[in-house]
């Protein structure tokens, strides 16, 4: 980020103020038009409102350097039988104030604890007062007694506890250079509270050196026990509280266990974990988690994941660390090379054993943990065992496996790690790394989550924090080739969970497409530095590839061949192989669509050479199921030619490679293609008034299949807009050729694919979809003698044509939405008995048809849409008696034929179609 | 450019302990500050500086007098600080005294020098001092602003005077010495979205200027 030099100030300045004034909403077209006079302007513009927002969410320069006067606590007022008479500390959990009794009848002083956070709730004060009065049963001498809990009048919640005068245990320690021995006997006197705790069913869930003090005569005294569950709301769970709490910056989770962390139940051993923490700080000066300054983000992953290094092995150091483990040995009495030695062996194999990663594994309580400490002060063999081989296999599979709590938590601590970057603004190399790290670990969790359906909502939550924390990196990553390749792929992975439909997404194109753009931006600045750099040459491929898909759904056919050649010619350049392995699907898939992309094009030639060049390399790479998504899309392509013998063989050979057998469901991934294999199986075989083999029954099969498969993602996850997709077009090929045979089935299949997308809103693909299914409905419910409903529905068909800007239109596409509306209005006017209505739409429908999309040649699938157009008019011309048209449409119908005879010559289909049209 | 507050805070020490060698003008200036106020704003800028100093001893004598009267209060309340300064000075000067907007303008300024010299007073102590900790007080200092941090903001803030004194102000009243828009809005005779899109403003600037400085 550079400083506004004063004429850039001068220049913004006005603007800025312009902007400031508006709202949101009104902003967005006011900087559209400014777009359009001075781009650069309003880039720069668009730059500074986005840091204004982010600005303001952080509350930047909000909180003055001067803390305003407590509004709650006063000097002298009064909280149940106590007067407040200072202030004695201010920390994120409220104001405490130190307080005497009012009464007069003890000379006893106690700590006042106002709670600021709004956690008790409604119906949470009596809550409160229970289980304060639970706590305060707990008496012991290492315990600061809780004397009072309640909620004052102004609804503050608050603690009255025993007021302690003391210092941490840490710096008690190192105040008096306590040697190892010293400390050990002081911290069994700290277990021994717990222990008390525990054996009352009280677990403390956050200690810390700050809630064990240690008074000048050297008794310890614990504080807080039981407080933190006092501030969970009922039912919720420990991982939201451990985020409520991350989000207000008041706990940063130095000592907390790994299921703090992941939302796993607290229990007695959280606080083994804690002690064993404490007892590491204090034996080696350190934390388990490595050096002190870290930011939570760091935290909350070394917690997880990372394995302490043995106590023994952190106090010797080398260069510039020398002085501070000297320093540290010396405040224990000690040199570092002694301290070593002391730690060796048990002390390791104890710290060890109570900082497992799983609660099982630590001590069973707080009492055997103090056995083998005072085994060890008294030289005698210890229960713990140090870790085998085993155990670090475990540990290696536990890693790999993370809940969707501990998700949510990754996420806000990668937020909270970034607010942390910002605020001590030291912005260092390895900060960043560690950053990166857990953008990568963030679409981990995505890939993962995306496999099983049901999971949408932890999705938007990912994309969102993800969207938030990459804008902040934007600055950083230009003219930082390896931060930019960076921050570009994770831009790149953002927009597809956000909506390119290559895999199950949010279906927010808009987004998708923004995103998309600032990453070939960001790619695009690598390529020019390192113009040889092999991930970023597939990224820029990958990119052309996503624009490629999001155009092609948004209808932008021109705009999506283009991006198809880019990607093919970008993927050429690369030239993948053996070598490239790991990105062997990232490689598959690109080449995969663009190849589908020249397909739907009838670059014919282009799209078998890259269909071949795929099947190829997914040989090498040894994976069947994507060979047997290039044999589909080659499938396709010899479908589009007319050559229907091949494309049945690819489809066959596809269809069995992808078949993922009974495990689909769990399949996610090949099952979504395996479905897309199967529904093109049904079209090659025997789709209704389109280019197929005929063979309707063997159709049907096909298609059932794919449809039940749909319907089930669909029912797992509602949000899966996706597995709607599938589900439509398989219900649509699927009703539309059992229609003729099977009416009432027919009609139970559209209907319920339907409902299925009615469901959702907003989504234009499948609002295109709906107006077929409608459309197609409306011949069962003929045949079934309901014209009302039928009527109906087509009133709803040209509804939403109308909003997609599709109809009324001069020009009505061949096999369009469209076309299958205005067709089926015809039709419907035909079988009511009103032949003139029908020819009317007719005459209407010939007078604007296209016989191909726009910009795009027809294809064989339009010839045949518009010869059933020729057809069915010629027909009603019959019905009236005029054979004049009739025969004109014949010969036009012929003439189609003809042409497609010269195109594709000897093919059996077009042959097929030209014997029925020269029949009278 | 904040160096030279600090310097100008020194002197004022200085002038404090030693009267008559303040180069002249000490003893006038803290008399009388209405004047200092008056030729400063006629465009006299030779008294600029000396309006400062004259300020900041006025406003610690008086965040003196309130912490002795208060005991030892877990916050020192600017805005409390610049009305009390402004009522003793109009009573000292008399009524010739310029409004209390216009005084609020040039004494938030100086209370932002006062502020930092507070900070970096607190942090020296912490630093040396054995802290008795007393129960709970863990989370003491997590709110205690980092007097190198208001030094950035500072520089930042000077920058910005150059090229918007409005903005500037606006930033000084609002985080240095906590008033609220309205009160703001209230001295200045504008509305409050006015002054709120106005901080908006400077804080785009001020996090530039800052994000910047520590980049390079």
């Amino acid at each position: 980020m550079s400083t506004l030099s004063p004429d850039q100030w001068q220049a913004v300045s006005p603007y800025l103020d312009q902007a400031l004034s508006l709202t949101e909403e009104q902003r967005a077209p006011w900087l559209a038009s400014l777009w359009e006079q001075d781009p650069a302007l309003a880039r720069h513009l668009q730059t500074l409102l986005e840091e204004h927002r982010a600005l303001a969410q952080d509350g930047f320069l909000e909180q003055g350097p001067v803390a305003a006067p407590d509004e709650l606590g006063r000097a002298g007022r009064q909280i149940g039988a106590y007067t407040l008479v200072s202030t004695i500390g201010q920390g994120g959990m409220g104001t405490v104030w130190l307080a005497e009794r009012s009464d007069g009848r003890f000379e006893r002083r106690a700590a006042v604890k106002f709670l600021s956070l709004g956690v008790t709730g409604r119906g949470g004060e009596e809550r409160f007062k229970r289980e304060g009065s639970i706590l305060g049963r707990l008496a012991h001498p290492h315990i600061a007694q809780l004397l009072d809990a309640g909620v004052s009048q102004q609804g503050q919640p608050y603690l009255v506890l025993e007021h302690v005068e003391g210092e941490q245990i840490d710096e008690y320690c190192d105040q008096r250079m306590l040697d190892v021995e010293a400390r050990v006997r002081l911290f069994l006197d700290v277990l021994g509270a717990v222990a008390h705790a525990h054996a009352n069913l009280i677990v403390h869930r956050d200690l810390k050196p700050s809630n064990v003090l240690v008074r000048n005569d050297g008794q310890v005294k614990l504080l807080d026990f039981g407080i933190a569950k006092l501030l969970e709301d009922e039912g919720q769970a420990a991982a939201s509280t451990l985020l409520t709490q991350q989000a207000g910056g008041a706990l940063t989770p130095a000592y907390a266990a790994p299921e703090q962390v992941t939302g796993a139940p607290v229990t007695t051993a959280t606080d083994v974990y804690a002690l064993g923490v404490l007892l590491y700080v204090l034996l080696t000066g350190q934390h388990p988690a490595g050096p002190a300054t870290r930011s939570p983000a760091d935290l909350v992953k070394a917690i997880v994941d990372t394995e302490p290094a043995h106590a023994s092995s952190v106090v010797t150091a080398a260069g510039a660390e020398t002085e501070l483990a000297t320093g540290n040995a010396a405040q224990r009495a000690s040199t570092p090379d002694k301290l070593r030695r002391l730690l060796r062996g048990d002390l390791d194999t104890i710290l060890a054993k109570a900082l497992k990663k799983n609660p099982q594994e630590r001590y069973a309580s707080v009492m055997a943990f103090a056995d083998d400490l005072r085994r060890y002060l008294g030289h005698e063999p210890i229960s713990a065992r140090p870790d085998t081989v085993a155990y670090r296999a475990g540990k290696f599979l536990r890693r790999h496996w993370l809940p969707v709590a501990a998700t949510a938590l990754v996420v806000a601590s990668l937020a909270g790690g970034l607010y942390e970057v910002n605020r001590e603004r030291v912005i260092s190399q390895r900060r960043f790394s560690d950053v990166r790290q857990l953008a990568n670990k963030l679409f981990d969790i995505d890939v993962q989550v995306r496999e099983l359906p049901g999971n949408t909502k932890t999705r938007q939550l990912i994309v969102n924090t993800a969207q938030e924390y990459l804008r902040r990196l934007n600055a950083d990553a230009r003219g930082d080739s390896d931060l930019a390749l960076e921050v570009g792929s994770a831009y790149m992975q953002l927009a597809r969970v956000q909506g390119v439909p290559i895999a199950s997404n949010l279906g927010q194109m808009d987004e998708a497409e923004q995103n998309l753009r600032i990453a070939q931006g960001f790619i695009e600045s690598v390529l020019k530095a390192q113009p040889g750099n092999r991930t970023a040459m597939l990224r820029a491929a990958q990119i052309a590839h996503d624009r490629m898909i999001l155009a092609r759904f948004r209808g932008q056919y021109d705009e999506a061949v283009s991006l198809a050649g880019k990607a093919a010619e970008l993927l050429e350049n690369f030239h993948a192989g053996k070598g490239d392995q790991a990105e062997a699907s990232a490689i598959l898939n690109t080449y995969l669509n663009a190849a589908d992309q020249f397909g739907t094009e009838q670059h014919f030639e282009e799209a078998l050479r890259l269909c071949a060049r795929g099947t190829e390399l997914a040989k090498t790479f040894n994976l069947p199921a994507n060979a047997g998504s290039f044999l589909w899309v080659s499938a396709k392509v010899f479908r589009q030619r007319g050559d229907l013998d091949a494309a049945r063989k690819a489809i066959h050979e596809s269809t069995a490679l992808l078949d993922p057998g009974p495990a689909w469901i769990t399949q996610g991934k090949q099952t979504q293609s395996f479905q897309l294999a199967l529904i093109y199986e049904g079209r090659i075989l025997g789709e209704d008034n389109s280019v197929s083999l005929g063979q309707s029954e063997e159709a049907v099969k096909s298609l059932e299949r794919a449809f039940r498969i749909a319907d089930e993602f669909v029912h797992r996850d509602p949000n899966d807009q996706s597995s709607r997709g599938r589900l439509a077009m398989a219900g649509m090929s699927l009703g539309d050729l059992l229609r003729h045979s099977d009416a009432p089935r027919a009609l139970e299949i559209y209907d319920h694919t339907l409902r299925h997308l009615a469901e959702i809103k907003g989504n234009m693909n499948l609002e295109r979809y709906e107006v077929r299914l409608l459309s197609g409905s409306t011949y069962p419910l003929q045949s079934l003698g309901r014209p009302v409903e039928a009527r109906r529905r087509l009133d709803t068909a040209f509804e939403h044509l109308k909003q997609l800007n599709f109809y009324p239109a001069d020009k009505i596409y061949a096999a369009s939405e469209a076309e299958d509306a205005v067709r089926a209005l015809g039709d419907y006017e035909a079988s009511n008995g009103d032949i003139p209505g029908a020819l009317r739409v007719y005459e209407q429908l010939l007078d604007s048809i296209q016989p191909g999309k726009s910009g795009l040649q027809p294809d064989l699938d339009d010839a045949m849409h518009l010869s059933t157009i020729y057809g069915a008019a010629a027909a009603l011309y019959r019905r009236a008696g005029r054979a004049d048209r009739e025969e004109a449409l014949g010969v036009q119908r012929r003439d189609l034929w003809l042409e497609w005879d010269r195109k594709l010559p000897n093919n059996a289909f077009v042959r097929r179609q030209l014997g029925a049209a020269n029949l009278p | 450019m904040l160096n030279k507050h600090l310097d100008c805070s020194a002197k004022t020490r200085e002038a404090a302990r030693h009267p008559g060698h303040s180069r002249g003008w000490g003893t006038r200036l803290e008399s009388n500050i209405s004047s200092l106020l008056t030729a400063a704003e006629q465009g006299d800028s030779s008294v600029g500086e000396a309006l400062f100093s004259a300020l900041y001893s006025e406003l610690h004598r008086v965040a003196q007098r309130e912490l002795a009267r208060q005991g030892a209060p877990a916050s020192l309340g600017a805005t409390t600080l610049l009305h009390e300064a402004y009522l003793d000075i109009v009573a000292r000067d008399g009524p010739s005294f310029p409004d209390r907007a216009r005084f609020m303008a040039y004494a938030a300024r100086v209370m932002r020098g006062l502020i930092i010299d507070h900070a970096r007073n607190r942090r020296a102590l912490k630093r040396g001092g054995q802290f008795e900790i007393t129960s709970l007080a863990t989370d003491v200092g997590e709110h205690v602003a980092d007097d190198r941090e208001l030094t950035s903001i500072s520089e930042a803030l000077d920058e910005l005077a150059k090229l918007e004194p409005g903005l500037a102000e606006i930033v000084d009243l609002k985080f240095f010495c906590g008033f609220s828009f309205a009160e703001i809005a209230g001295m200045r005779s504008v509305s409050e979205r006015t002054v709120q899109r106005n901080w908006e403003k400077a804080r785009i600037y001020l996090h530039r200027t800052i994000r910047a400085d520590l980049s390079c």
